[in-house]
């Protein structure tokens, strides 16, 4: 039974991308029919800077194998300084996150820009990739 | 000589009667022996309450603001003409000084509210490591004489040197003198250097990732969701607490091990930028959770990479109130 579930398993990735940047650039990889794998989930926040921490492990708590924040590169926040924010906070949860002993590689950091469709599907293609290396989350799952 | 204990009772008083506070938040002697507890005084001549011995462990910047938020919520009673702010004064160590500086940073209450009574402080009796030295007997009396700690169980009497039973956290303190007061008692004492203030992290590093989640797991695990830690822990001052709220409803109230690992994880990733290594959560835990590991290292990120220390300037901006353009960026992930 197992080993037929770990067959099928496809690692499912929660991404919180903005509004601004990522979304747009997602949507650009849409439009340009370039091609990435299912596995993401998107969810649209207004900034990075406005993503609370409790989001990410929230969502490893119930179930998701990674989790993939993406905003603004540095210098081209909408709001100006959220994305920069945003960077020490994700800093410290990382660092955080792999010394109590989860898989810090869960949780990926990156910036994609509006204009860069090719970008997203790359980093949805090799995160994908990543996880799936990593296997199925076990820690901090609810019901595990 | 004139300990700090009766300076404190008089300065106390004269404020008090000088209507220069109209609080004063100490410690006085708990029910149980050797255990010392906040208490709250109005009247001049209740000063003789105040006790200040290394047995005085709970961060009092907690109840600065309990005290100064209950008024405030009387005060919506009162016609705005006639609203008044209370004063509070505040016996304050190095610690307490340094979550006060924390709640001015981010603007809780104005400086005029708080007088701030600095104190010395060589560190205080860690009560487990105590009844650990005695092999539990129960401890009925005791005084501190000389760097000694005298005490009497319910099977005789007992000499401690009192640095073996100091506390872990006071043991690497930095900063035993308050970083800022209005009146100080007592002499500075010298800081203690500091020198391993880490090793706990670094040690606990050293191990593989398995042992690392184990460790966690099974000190979360002794973890009844008490929320004493939250309710000591001068910081956690919100009136609306995520453990508590349900729209949404962050944590689940299950016994589901996960569910309290992410409230443990939440409440200490709380902590960036404003933990101050005092040590009421840890003091306060029945359930004796390892708490100091995870939030020294949440420190010691702060430090390493942004060079913040939390609370102990007013000049400083807050750890996430703030950002330069070079933060360390090396775990952004870049597709090839």
């Amino acid at each position: 039974m197992d080993e037929a579930k770990e067959k099928i398993w496809e690692p499912k990735i929660v991404a919180i991308v903005c509004n601004w940047c990522t979304y747009a650039g997602a949507d650009l990889a849409g439009i340009s029919r370039i091609q990435y794998p299912p596995n993401v989930r998107i969810m649209r926040v207004p900034c990075t800077g406005r993503i609370n921490p409790f989001y990410i492990l929230k969502a490893l708590q119930e179930g998701a194998d990674g989790v993939l924040i993406s905003g603004c590169h540095p210098g081209e926040c909408h709001y100006l300084t959220g994305n920069l924010i945003a960077r020490r906070k994700f800093a410290m949860l990382k660092s955080f996150l792999t010394y109590v002993g989860l898989e810090g590689d869960r949780t990926v950091f990156t910036w994609v820009s509006a204009s860069e469709g090719e970008r997203f599907a790359k980093v949805i293609r090799q995160v994908t990739e990543a996880i799936r290396a990593i296997g199925p989350a076990r820690k901090l799952v609810k019901g595990s | 000589m004139v300990t700090v204990e009766t300076k404190v009772r008089e300065l106390a008083k004269s404020l008090l009667e000088e209507g220069k506070i109209d609080y004063l938040i100490g410690y006085e002697e708990g029910t149980l022996p050797l255990s010392m507890t906040p208490c709250f005084i109005q009247a001049p001549e209740e000063v003789s309450r105040l006790v200040y011995n290394p047995f005085c462990v709970q961060n009092l910047a907690k109840y600065v603001t309990d005290v100064i938020f209950s008024h405030r919520e009387n005060q919506r009673r009162v016609k705005p003409e006639e609203r008044a702010k209370k004063v509070v004064g505040v016996v304050a160590r190095g610690c307490t000084s340094r979550s006060i500086v924390i709640h001015l940073l981010e603007r809780q209450y104005d400086r005029e509210e708080v007088v701030i009574i600095g104190v010395p402080c060589d560190g205080y009796v860690d009560m487990r490591k105590l009844k650990a030295h005695l092999d539990g007997k129960e401890i009925v009396a005791g005084e501190v004489k000389d760097g000694t700690l005298l005490v009497e169980t319910g099977e005789g009497r007992g000499e401690v040197i009192l640095s073996q039973v100091l506390s872990d956290n006071c043991l690497v303190c930095r900063y035993n003198n308050p970083v800022i007061y209005d009146y100080m008692v007592g002499e500075l004492v010298a800081p203690r250097q500091g020198e391993e203030e880490f090793q706990v992290v670094a040690e606990f590093s050293q191990l593989s990732d398995r042992e690392r989640w184990e460790y966690f797991t099974r000190e979360m695990a002794k973890c009844i969701r008490c929320y004493a830690c939250r309710n000591a822990c001068p910081s956690c001052y919100c009136r609306s607490c995520f453990v508590e709220q349900t729209t949404p409803r962050w944590i689940g109230l299950t016994v589901d091990p996960s569910d309290v690992q992410l409230f443990q994880l939440m409440r200490l990733f709380h902590m960036v930028g404003r933990c101050v290594d005092c040590g009421s959560c840890s003091a306060v835990c029945p359930m004796g959770v390892d708490l100091r590991t995870f939030l020294k290292k949440i420190d010691y990120d702060g430090w390493k990479l942004f060079k913040n220390r939390p609370g102990v300037s007013l000049e400083e901006p807050l750890l996430l109130g703030t950002f330069s353009e070079s933060d360390p960026e090396d775990f952004i992930f870049h597709p090839k």
